[in-house]
């Protein structure tokens, strides 16, 4: 017998012994009172399961209504794929998404066969006198699981390490916007969940291999279990080593016992636990996943007109999905990292506004009463509130939606809080004004409306009125790129571009406000809703076929938020444009740039709007040497001015976004140009490439001015003639000298 | 209790404006209009009052003017005033500072306030004179420009601080009901979102006509008022110009030009 050690299915067959004989017996040597006693313990759990569940739906209930049960299949074959692919774990941390694919299979295959193990024995057997789980079945049955569980650990094994010995700042919970001293500052329940997680979760299943492997040696004396240890790799191999160390069969009868009951209610009380601590993770994940919106951040939700006050100031202003969305997280720090207020050093972490208002929910939303009105408030600097600080902190870059895996949206949320600051006008003094300032001239700078089109007067050709006549295209300008001077000669180079490649296209001149795009991520919807009809109304009085515009701001609210106020119009940022003029020859390329050049994903082009590719494709096409920041694309790093910051002063003293960004810039070697596509962008990167000291090293250029410096212009007219006159003058007096020199 | 707060909807010249055909005022196209700066603190102040106050207060704005005046209305309306009256008519076109004074006055007498509050001076015209007007028709105690006030709701007396020039501070105790014309910087006013703004266009504004409140056209109007505008225009610039050459030159062409103002 025991030289047939490798057992495969022929064997199985060709032998003597009854393939239904190759199986587990459970509750072996049970005594039927211990089996019933288990059964207790195991409905106890789930009643202590189902109440838990139901005391987090209570909560979910408690938050206000979401249109989000929309296309309910494709949501969930969607979170089904990303789930399976594990596509948002592995983004930025390879070694931890994939170690939690491990934990998650294992657990995944685990618990489904647990299930089939539930299906024979309590239900398909006593109903119906079915039985599957043996023989042929019960052995691959037996490997994968074996498999699943040693996975399990590795993942397990590796998440315990990364913890203890890889001192990663994203995973230290101590906060940014509170003091030592306070009582959430360094969330330390946090870390020994964390713990006790790990530790329960990798005790279960290492019992389970050595519960295994005991009733193997146990068993060591019955052929159709010995003889296919085999096909439960780690058990049989435990088994072994059992033996080596002495145990014999009776021994390990006995010692079975007494750790099959502490596996078994050690594993009753993890799932018991599951609603109650981060282990619920694995359903709120799952549907957080289900249901993300793929807009979220890009579109704001409107405040509807019958509502009181704007924005959230209690708990149960929160949707249902935003409660959901705090549960999901995991703490697993990845939008901390990504942050770029964090990384200067603001005190704003996006998931602690998310852990705040989890915990301030589960207090006030899980108890069977609400409590008064006055403790559902999540402004404040209690403990679970939201300071004000943090909220003006944010850029609304959506650094933090876009790398969360469970599809946390942080933005919507901390833009809903601060519309009800705004209500309250609790906001920097220079922000009001500036606001008043938008409402009275309809843009940030304050000038008169009729200024809006003056940088068009140094132009040699006229641009059309919009307003006046049909045009191909409508440029929509944007504030930055009409009021500033240092933009305006971009503006005036784009118009140049445009003229040259012979578009049709005109301005809105006067008839043009402010989009509304950062007065929105302000938190100052009203005025959001006047800029935004008003546009509508100007765009709509026009005739044209599509917008363009220079301004990754106007582009991300005309192109997803233009469309709820009943403005709907194809709309390109102009890398795409200018990207297809040159391609088909219409701006001929008069030179080569063999410029070494970074580029500088706008968020509002590229986060928002997956522009990543016309701009470097036109790089490429100027002949620039293209060098990638670390941080580039869907992890492009905020200059600091989205959200309505770049009319909040930064604190003096602090590192400003941008000139971080200057030093990750500064890292290229040989960097000549640092090029962006946002009006922005240019104003604050030329200050920070000033204030942080690398000033002559490199440039910063809008991406049109590199294209203008490749362009080939007609001379104009008059100045045709003059050098006419002059080379005539020049001829004549070579042709005098001839002359005198007697010819 | 009651506050009642005079609030003028002022006007702010665009860039490259135009004299109008008449001369007397700047044409209109190229007037952006707003709530008078004084006015936000001074409703502002009157909130405070009706915010700290565990009485019933009611704050009620009123202005003189046109149609238009109703956008700043509505927005005193959002920062939390009760009750919003306009007063119109179009004999009204040309009324002087004092005349306005009158017509408040007699909103006053109807509406019966415990206070009133006006700005010091409007940033348009700068006469600094419509509160204290307002007081001598009522025959009202009054103070002007005042920088801190301490007022109970209902009680007779206040004292405030007024604004003296060199930085100085003059503690007055005054008699109520009585006219304050408020200083800048007395408080923060609050902000007025824009929808608040909008929900504010719920709450109605009261029409108020002359015979409502027992004037007639005879009452106001340029014609009846005690000054009136001539013509409004810009000021030819003056002229400089740099003398050079040795000191000797530089008298001598110093003498020669006062030579020439004389009329020598």
């Amino acid at each position: 017998m025991n030289n047939s050690i490798v057992s495969n299915a022929a064997e199985v067959s060709a032998s003597a012994i009854n393939a239904s004989d190759i199986t587990r017996i459970l509750f072996e040597n049970f005594h039927p009172n211990a089996v019933h006693l288990f059964y207790v313990i195991g409905y106890i759990a789930i009643a202590v399961f189902l109440y838990g569940t139901y005391v987090q739906i209570r909560k979910y209930r408690r938050g206000q209504a979401d249109g989000s049960w929309g296309e309910i299949l494709h949501r969930f074959f969607d979170m089904v794929k990303t789930m399976a692919t594990h596509r948002t774990l592995v983004r930025r941390d390879k070694s931890a998404g994939r170690a939690h694919g491990l934990i998650f299979l294992g657990f995944v295959l685990l618990f489904v066969g647990t299930s089939i193990i539930t299906l024979e024995y309590d239900i398909l057997q006593p109903l119906f006198g079915l039985k599957f789980w043996y023989g042929h079945f019960y052995l691959w049955f037996s490997l994968v699981l074996d498999l699943a569980g040693l996975g399990l650990i590795i993942g397990l094994i590796y998440m315990m390490y990364r913890r203890k010995w890889l001192k990663l700042p994203k995973l230290d919970y101590k906060r940014v916007d509170r003091q030592a001293g306070d009582a959430d500052f360094d969330r330390s329940q946090y870390r020994r969940e964390d713990w006790a997680f790990l530790w329960s979760f990798i005790l279960i299943a290492v019992t389970g291999f050595i519960l295994e492997a005991t009733r193997l040696v146990w068993l060591s004396g019955r052929p159709v279990v010995w003889d296919y240890r085999m096909w439960s790799p780690v058990g049989a191999l435990l088994a072994h080593l059992m033996q080596a160390i002495g145990f014999s069969a009776e021994g390990a009868g006995t010692f079975r016992t007494g750790l099959w009951w502490f596996h078994g209610v050690l594993s009753l009380t993890f799932i018991a636990f599951i609603p109650y601590s981060k282990i619920k993770h694995i359903f709120t994940a799952a549907a957080s996943l289900m249901f993300k919106d793929p807009l979220a951040g890009r579109r704001l939700p409107r405040v509807p007109d019958d509502q009181k006050t704007a924005g959230y100031k209690s708990i149960t202003d929160l949707t249902w999905k935003n409660l959901l969305h705090l549960d999901a997280c995991t703490k697993c720090g990845r939008c901390q990292e990504a942050c770029p207020a964090n990384a200067v050093g603001a005190p704003l972490s996006p998931r602690d506004v998310i852990l705040s208002l989890r915990e301030f929910a589960n207090h006030a939303l899980s108890a069977k009463e609400l409590p008064k009105e006055a403790e559902l408030d999540i402004h404040g600097k209690g403990v679970g509130q939201v300071f004000m600080e943090t909220l003006w902190s944010c850029r609304t870059c959506l650094a933090c939606v876009e790398i969360c895996p469970v599809a946390v949206e942080h933005v919507p949320i901390i833009v809903q809080m601060r519309r009800n600051l705004v209500e309250a006008g609790e906001m920097d003094p220079l922000l009001e004004k500036t606001l008043q300032t938008i409402h009275k001239t309809g843009n940030s700078f304050g000038e008169s409306k009729r200024k809006r089109a003056s940088w068009t007067k140094e132009l040699a050709f006229e641009i059309k009125d919009a307003r006046k006549e049909a045009v191909d295209m409508l440029w929509f300008v944007g504030d930055y790129a009409s009021f500033d001077p240092r933009n305006q000669k971009v503006t005036q180079g784009f118009a140049r571009l445009m003229h040259k490649a012979g578009v049709d296209f005109g301005l809105l001149f006067e008839g043009e406000l402010n989009a509304g795009n950062d007065v929105r991520r302000v938190g100052e919807e009203g005025l959001y809703e006047f800029l935004a009809t008003s546009n509508i109304q100007s765009l709509d009085d026009c005739d044209f076929k599509s917008i363009v515009t220079t301004d990754p701001h106007s582009y991300n609210t005309i192109r997803n938020e233009y469309p709820d106020f009943g403005g709907t119009y194809e709309i390109q940022h102009y890398s795409t444009v200018v990207k297809k003029l040159i391609e088909d020859g219409r701006l001929p390329l008069a030179k080569k740039l063999n410029y070494k050049v970074t580029f500088h994903d706008p968020c509002h082009l590229g986060r928002f709007n997956k522009g990543y590719d016309a701009p470097r494709d036109i790089l490429k096409m100027l002949g620039c040497e293209l060098v990638e920041m670390g941080r580039n694309k869907d992890n492009s790093f905020c200059c600091g001015a989205g959200g309505g910051r770049i009319w909040i002063p930064d604190p003096v003293g602090s590192e400003k976004p941008s000139q971080n960004r200057m030093k990750e810039a500064a890292v290229i070697e040989g960097l000549q140009v640092f090029v962006v596509s946002c009006p922005k962008d240019l104003t604050m990167f030329e200050d920070a490439l000033k204030t942080s000291g690398y000033e002559g090293q490199f440039i910063v250029r809008e991406l049109i001015e590199l294209i203008d410096e490749c362009m080939e212009y007609a001379i104009p007219e008059h100045e045709l003639l003059v050098e006419s006159v002059t080379q005539a003058i020049a001829i004549q007096e070579v042709l005098v000298a001839d002359e005198m020199r007697g010819h | 209790m009651k506050i009642l707060v005079a609030v003028k909807q002022v006007a702010a010249l665009d860039e490259d404006f135009e004299i109008r055909a008449d001369g007397k005022d700047v044409e209109e196209d190229f007037l952006l209009y707003d709530l008078n700066e004084w006015d936000d603190f001074s409703l502002e102040e009157a909130m405070k009052i009706k915010e700290s106050s565990d009485a019933e207060v009611e704050v009620v704005v009123v202005s003189v003017g046109p149609d238009r005046v109703d956008e700043s209305l509505r927005k005193c309306l959002a920062k939390g005033a009760d009750r919003a009256i306009r007063v119109w008519d179009d004999s009204i076109e040309g009324s002087d500072a004092i005349t306005i004074g009158r017509i408040l006055a007699a909103v006053a007498k109807k509406e019966a306030p415990d206070m009133v509050f006006a700005g010091v001076q409007s940033s348009d015209q700068s006469y600094a004179s419509t509160g204290i007007s307002t007081a001598a028709y009522l025959n009202w105690p009054h103070a002007a420009v005042v920088a801190d006030l301490q007022y109970k709701p209902g009680a007779n007396k206040a004292i405030i601080r007024r604004e003296l020039e060199g930085g100085m501070l003059q503690e007055v105790e005054i008699n109520c009901p009585a006219v304050l014309t408020i200083q800048l910087g007395i408080n923060k006013p609050r902000y007025a979102s824009l929808r608040g703004i909008k929900q504010a266009a719920a709450k109605p504004i009261e029409e108020v006509s002359l015979a409502d409140i027992g004037l007639s056209a005879g009452d106001v109007g340029a014609d009846s008022s005690m000054s009136r505008v001539r013509r409004m225009y810009i000021p030819a610039k003056g002229r400089a110009q740099m003398i050079e050459g040795t000191l000797a030159e530089q008298a001598a062409k110093i003498i020669q030009i006062i030579n020439e103002f004389k009329g020598a």
